[in-house]
């Protein structure tokens, strides 16, 4: 998958409002592998709509959502899978860990599907991020910031060609961000892969080719 | 440990797991148990008689006070023969001979003497045995004769008095073990002959011999003599032609029908099956809802799970296969414990049948092992297809 493209995308709460001044909705938008984009918005913009729309979790939208030439509306369920388990990682904002699990295991279950990556690797990054002591800790037990860390790791154990970071250090303080855009972006750049980071204000510091305001 | 397994068993209800398998084990073992049940018992009603054709009926004149005291003869003359043999329904018709002569008889099994008494013989035209001709078979002069026991006479034996002299029970395979001794004295000729028995039959409440013996031995010992029959054997083409009815009612005759009774007697066993078939169906059926609601329950509270895994690159077949494997696990252990207790079940019952009829066949377990499979397969499929539904629907977002 080389283009993410939103052919005037409109989530369909948005159909009735007539102020709607945004660079992504009713727009022609085109994201290219190998390029690192910020989506920048105040709360209730859609952020986390349009994630959900590249990954297919939602479809409330007029318009067409294209992967290279295939508009996304046509995906079946083998197509949407496929996707999620190497095409676009996702690292969502309310995180979807499982509070029953490890942090080791919330790692491992998505590992698994394509045994992407190795323990060791796993485990060098849960250390570089600071919590290489909490491998083995539930994450119900661990603050936010904590979890949100593990989820960084998670959306990274999958081959994929988009990256989306829906706001990942809400909760981080600025040494940690800095590691954990370091780390995505290595593997980003890796992978080849393309990376769309969104925020509502406090954001990697990192060097985007594109800013778009929702 | 599978991961995805310690994350979805979360919530998973112990007790409602082993209701569902109690109340789907009954459900299954009152089914299998009442199909079994039929097919092993429905035999002893329906065992054709494989010495006689089938459609056939003894008809003779009604034994009342009037015609004991009038002397009204109870036989048939050769009018009524005729007139009979011109009917309509009738395919054939012959009569039965008895012996004019006195015959003394011993019977004995292994070399133990079991009966002894002055008895008669009763033949009727060759064409209605239905024996390979090489066993019923005479030869005027032959001292082996082949014989037709009827089969309450077995019956006896092997209740009254196999089991009080240790004796072997007889079933229709053991015939050989008979032995059965004629004496035959009249006209100056006193003879013993063997008789050669080549089965029972639970149809004719006689002893049947060839109608060449009858003929040849009736002629040798009491040559005089010469009566008419009581008892004539018509072969019908429909049993159930109402005319048959109509003419024996008319000519004051009666049926032997102990077929009808057979009939009667399987019509309410099949009831009775049935009955119990439709409750344990009924349990089986309410034990496959609580399972179904049990796994939407867990369905339910693990939805935001599910979910999860769906999202980070799960496809719904596998996150259905934990729900689906354990619903298959439940189903297969009911089955084969199902099976497992009913075959145990059938060990006992068959015991008793087998004192009670020793003529039947053994049968098997093939109509339990059958209909086990099926309604497992049946529930099965069915479970699958409901929780692969349901994930759907988490897939689809509609819950």
């Amino acid at each position: 998958m080389k283009t993410i493209n939103l052919n005037s995308v409109l989530p369909q709460v948005f159909a009735q409002r007539s102020d709607l001044n945004s660079e992504i909705w009713k727009q022609e938008v085109t994201f290219e592998k190998g390029h690192l984009y910020l989506i920048e918005a105040d709360s209730g913009m859609g952020k986390s709509t349009f994630c959900s729309y590249i990954i297919g979790y939602r479809h409330d939208y007029s318009g067409n959502v294209t992967f290279d030439t295939q508009v996304t509306a046509d995906f079946k369920v083998r197509d949407w899978v496929e996707v999620r388990k190497s095409h676009i990682s996702h690292l969502f904002q309310e995180l979807r860990l499982f509070p029953e699990l490890s942090a080791f295991e919330n790692v491992e279950i998505k590992n698994k599907i394509t045994g992407f990556k190795s323990r060791e690797q796993i485990v060098e990054w849960f250390d570089m991020l600071g919590i290489g002591d909490k491998l083995d800790a539930k994450i119900g037990r661990m603050s936010f910031g904590q979890q949100q860390r593990v989820a960084m790791i998670r959306a990274l154990v999958q081959p994929f060609d988009f990256i989306l970071a829906d706001e990942p250090i809400s909760h981080l303080d600025d040494t940690n961000s800095q590691i954990m855009g370091e780390i995505m972006m290595t593997e980003a750049q890796r992978q080849g892969a393309g990376v769309i980071v969104t925020s509502i204000g406090k954001h990697m510091d990192l060097s985007y080719e594109k800013t778009y305001r929702l | 440990m599978n991961l995805v397994w310690k994350l979805l068993r979360q919530h998973i209800s112990v007790p409602q797991f082993i209701g569902f398998f109690f109340a789907n084990l009954f459900g299954m073992l009152i089914v299998l148990f009442g199909f079994q049940f039929y097919h092993d018992v429905l035999p002893v009603f329906t065992a054709d008689d494989s010495f006689m054709k089938a459609d056939y009926l003894i008809i003779s004149k009604k034994i009342g006070t009037a015609s004991t005291i009038s002397g009204r003869t109870n036989t048939f003359d050769n009018s009524e023969i005729d007139d009979l043999s011109g009917q309509k329904f009738v395919t054939k018709a012959g009569k039965f001979t008895s012996t004019e002569y006195k015959v003394d008889a011993n019977m004995g099994v292994n070399g133990t003497n079991v009966l002894n008494s002055e008895l008669f013989f009763e033949s009727v035209p060759d064409n209605f045995v239905d024996v390979p001709l090489k066993d019923w078979h005479y030869k005027a002069g032959e001292k082996v004769v082949p014989i037709i026991l009827p089969r309450t006479y077995i019956t006896m034996y092997n209740f009254g008095f196999a089991q009080s002299h240790s004796l072997p029970k007889i079933s229709d395979g053991l015939v050989g073990m008979i032995d059965f001794n004629i004496f035959i004295h009249g006209n100056g000729h006193q003879e013993h002959y063997k008789g050669k028995v080549i089965g029972f039959s639970s149809r004719l409440n006689t002893i049947l011999v060839p109608q060449a013996f009858m003929d040849w031995s009736n002629n040798y010992y009491a040559p005089n003599s010469k009566s008419d029959p009581n008892r004539l054997i018509v072969e019908v083409g429909n049993p159930a032609d109402e005319n048959i009815t109509k003419y024996i009612d008319k000519k004051g005759y009666e049926v032997e029908d102990d077929k009808l009774d057979a009939e009667k007697t399987t019509y309410f066993l099949k009831m009775m099956v049935s009955m119990v078939m439709v409750v344990g169906l009924v349990i089986s059926i309410l034990s496959f809802y609580i399972l179904m609601l049990s796994i939407y329950l867990l369905v339910q509270k693990n939805s935001s799970k599910l979910e999860n895994l769906l999202l980070i690159g799960y496809s719904p077949g596998k996150v259905a296969w934990p729900y689906q494997l354990l619903t298959i696990c439940l189903n297969i252990s009911v089955l084969i414990i199902a099976w497992i207790i009913l075959y145990f079940i059938r060990g006992y019952y068959m015991g008793v049948i087998e004192t009670l009829f020793p003529e039947i066949e053994d049968g098997s377990m093939v109509p339990a092992v059958v209909v086990g499979f099926i309604l497992f397969l049946v529930v099965t499929v069915m479970n699958q297809f409901a929780i692969r539904r349901k994930i759907m629907r988490i897939w689809w977002r509609k819950d």
